[in-house]
């Protein structure tokens, strides 16, 4: 008779803690906190304002900016004996369009392990063996096409859109695209031969501190006028409102991008 | 013994199972009722399109559903009128060999200008106040409905006029648009009453509500439901372009000219109508056709408020662009060529042209006559032939006599 009584039971048991997820015992928990990170777009060490015609460039340039969409990716973190946390938590890439506010927040990754870390390094835009035509179907990162006949097969997206004005040499308000993403080589008579590859890996030195069981909240903020500023000035003027099928021009902002993002330290958590 | 193992060991473990058991998914079997099921519609997945598709979670599309809402569609008699005269039906306008749009040649409303049912004041039918969009692909589009987005997920606002301020009387999706044409005075020109009378008065439609609904109740909810399920199933995926980007079609070398034209900043059509498949971004542009703007012209800004939207109108879809004439939001070209010779040489400037029109201070992208007869050759790949002729998006044909086509 026991043994028809343990026969009974005990598979209800077994089902009983089946199906019961296993509590987690404290002691050997990870210490890790989550990591957010919050985009900001300044210009001349304030926030942006969008659509008033009052900046100047290093050029002398008096612009205004209208919208800015761009693409952040493969996060790391860099401790400072050198050992690396990817942080891409499978999502390589985040969308940020100052249209769309909540895309300012990206909630990268819920455990990063905790410590100092020396420095935090991102991919502005998104490296080309990532970048495939048409992977991203849905709007509004799809609206974020680079066509194909301008990047080839590892140039599906923009890295960058920044839209806005600035008052040319006649005076009048004129429109300025500057668009990032893969270039192209051509040969005299403008035929495109190749593609070249624009994305850059931008390192913000740190220390980022990731407390264990907290929200960590990292500020990356965007300096536009940096875009136009060093090593090259670029004058509007002279390279006028396009530059998607112009290399050399996006050299140029490839190159001033390097100087662009800072790293802000953020006391408070954003509103999630 | 066995009593004791029963009620004393076996019972209670399975007591305990059923109240401590982590899941929280519990499914209740009534006996003896009948629980309505229709059958899932699915939209066909075909590569590259979005999958994020606008199905509300009050309505979610069934074949059923669907057939219902091709029948209402057809039939005239949802504007409440049975003479012959006075039919109207969605389709008497959004016909399906234009896209779903009326067409620059329609013999009755001339020119692709579309007015509504007759009344005292307006003998001869009112006219709407803008030309028409397509009805196509609609089940991709989060970010609103008509020229300037007034139908959105957002829009707080319920009743009209003449419409009492009830929930189901709101403006958020494609629902929405079926009571609006109803009672709109420059489309059908009813009542919501008046309108479900008259379907409620046709025997044949008993059995279809009972296919889609459950039970034989016609009401308004329903009717707007199931159109809209049926505008929602008419999805434009197969035009030579689509099967070009999906390696099952080529295009000759003027049409591929006029892609790389398309789809570069020479002539720079993309950034607003070729972010993905859909040939448009569904978001609002003032894409420097005017220097003054009137805010009776049911702009953009008139919903968001925003000074940078004043004259700003949806980028609508190009796909079966040569089927759509007239174009832009009034209608003021009649060609494609006439659109193409604008966004060339005929952009004027305003305060308020959005900054992706920048040749705008050039007068446009100045293409020479080759160019844009392969950027007019490339827009032609962009029909979609099967749709146009598709048997599942035709009127049946007991509608016929009805459909006030």
């Amino acid at each position: 008779m026991k043994k028809i009584l343990i026969y009974l039971v005990m598979p209800v048991f077994i089902l009983l803690f089946a199906q019961c997820k296993k509590s987690e015992d404290p002691a050997s928990a990870k210490k890790t906190g989550a990591l957010v990170l919050k985009f900001e777009h300044f210009a001349d060490n304030a926030s942006l304002a969008f659509d008033t015609l009052h900046y100047v460039n290093a050029a002398g340039n008096t612009y205004e900016v209208s919208e800015i969409q761009w693409f952040v990716s493969d996060v790391v973190l860099t401790k400072a004996d050198g050992s690396k946390v990817e942080l891409d938590n499978n999502n390589f890439a985040h969308y940020i369009d100052t249209n769309l506010p909540e895309t300012a927040i990206w909630k990268i990754n819920n455990e990063v392990p905790a410590g100092e870390y020396a420095a935090i390094t991102f991919v502005f835009g998104i490296k080309g063996e990532k970048n495939m035509p048409f992977m991203f179907t849905d709007p509004p990162k799809s609206d974020m096409l680079w066509p194909s006949n301008l990047g080839g097969e590892q140039g599906g997206y923009h890295y960058m859109k920044l839209n806005g004005f600035w008052r040319n040499s006649a005076g009048e308000r004129e429109p300025f695209n500057f668009h990032l993403g893969v270039g192209q080589t051509r040969d005299a008579d403008g035929k495109v031969t190749g593609f070249v590859q624009n994305w850059f890996e931008s390192t913000l030195q740190g220390p980022v501190n990731i407390q264990a069981n907290q929200t960590n909240t990292l500020g990356i903020r965007m300096n536009v006028e940096q875009w136009w500023e060093q090593p090259h000035v670029y004058d509007h003027n002279t390279i006028g409102g396009k530059i998607m099928q112009n290399q050399q021009a996006m050299q140029m902002g490839v190159e001033n991008g390097r100087n662009v993002f800072s790293l802000v330290q953020h006391a408070e958590d954003p509103v999630l | 013994m066995k009593k004791l193992i029963t009620f004393g060991i076996v019972l209670p473990v399975f007591v305990a199972l059923v109240t401590l058991s982590c899941s929280t998914d519990t499914h209740e079997d009534l006996p003896g009722v009948e629980i309505f099921q229709a059958t899932p519609y699915n939209i066909p997945q075909a590569r590259f399109f979005p999958k994020n598709l606008n199905i509300p979670s009050d309505n979610p599309m069934t074949l059923e559903g669907v057939e219902l809402g091709r029948y209402l569609f057809y039939d005239g008699r949802l504007s409440g009128n049975s003479s012959n005269d006075m039919l109207m039906s969605c389709a008497t306008c959004h016909i399906q060999e234009h896209g779903f749009e009326v067409g620059i040649d329609h013999p009755k409303f001339t020119g692709g200008r579309t007015f509504g049912l007759p009344t005292e004041d307006h003998p001869n039918g009112k006219p709407t106040p803008n030309f028409m969009l397509p009805l196509v692909n609609s089940v991709y589009n989060h970010n609103g409905f008509l020229w300037n987005g007034f139908v959105n997920e957002g829009n707080e606002q319920l009743g009209t006029a003449t419409i009492p301020d009830k929930p189901e009387f709101n403006f958020k999706n494609i629902e929405s648009l079926v009571w609006m044409s109803i009672t709109s005075s420059h489309e059908m020109n009813s009542t919501i009453e008046k309108s479900v009378a008259a379907i409620q008065a046709v025997p044949m439609y008993k059995g279809k509500f009972k296919a889609a609904f459950g039970d034989e109740e016609i009401n308004y909810d329903r009717i707007s439901k199931a159109i809209a399920q049926f505008v929602r199933s008419i999805v434009a995926q197969n035009s030579k372009f689509h099967k070009y980007l999906r390696q099952e079609a080529e295009l000759t070398s003027l049409e591929k000219r006029g892609h790389d034209l398309f789809f570069s900043e020479d002539a720079d059509c993309f950034h607003c109508h070729g972010g993905s498949v859909l040939m448009t971004t569904n978001e609002y542009f003032n894409n420097a056709k005017d220097k003054k703007f009137d805010p009776a012209d049911r702009d953009r800004h008139a919903i968001s408020g925003d000074p940078m939207d004043i004259g700003a109108y949806r980028a609508p879809s190009l796909i079966n662009i040569e089927k759509t004439a007239p174009y832009m939001h009034d209608g003021r070209f009649k060609t494609l060529d006439e659109v193409i010779d604008f966004y060339s040489e005929g952009l004027v400037y305003s305060d308020y042209v959005h900054p992706l029109m920048k040749n705008v201070r050039q007068q446009g992208v100045q293409l020479n006559d080759a160019d844009k007869a392969a950027l007019k050759a490339f827009l032609l790949t962009l029909t979609d032939h099967e749709m146009l002729k598709s048997p599942q998006y035709t009127c049946p044909d007991e509608l016929k006599v009805w459909s006030g086509q």
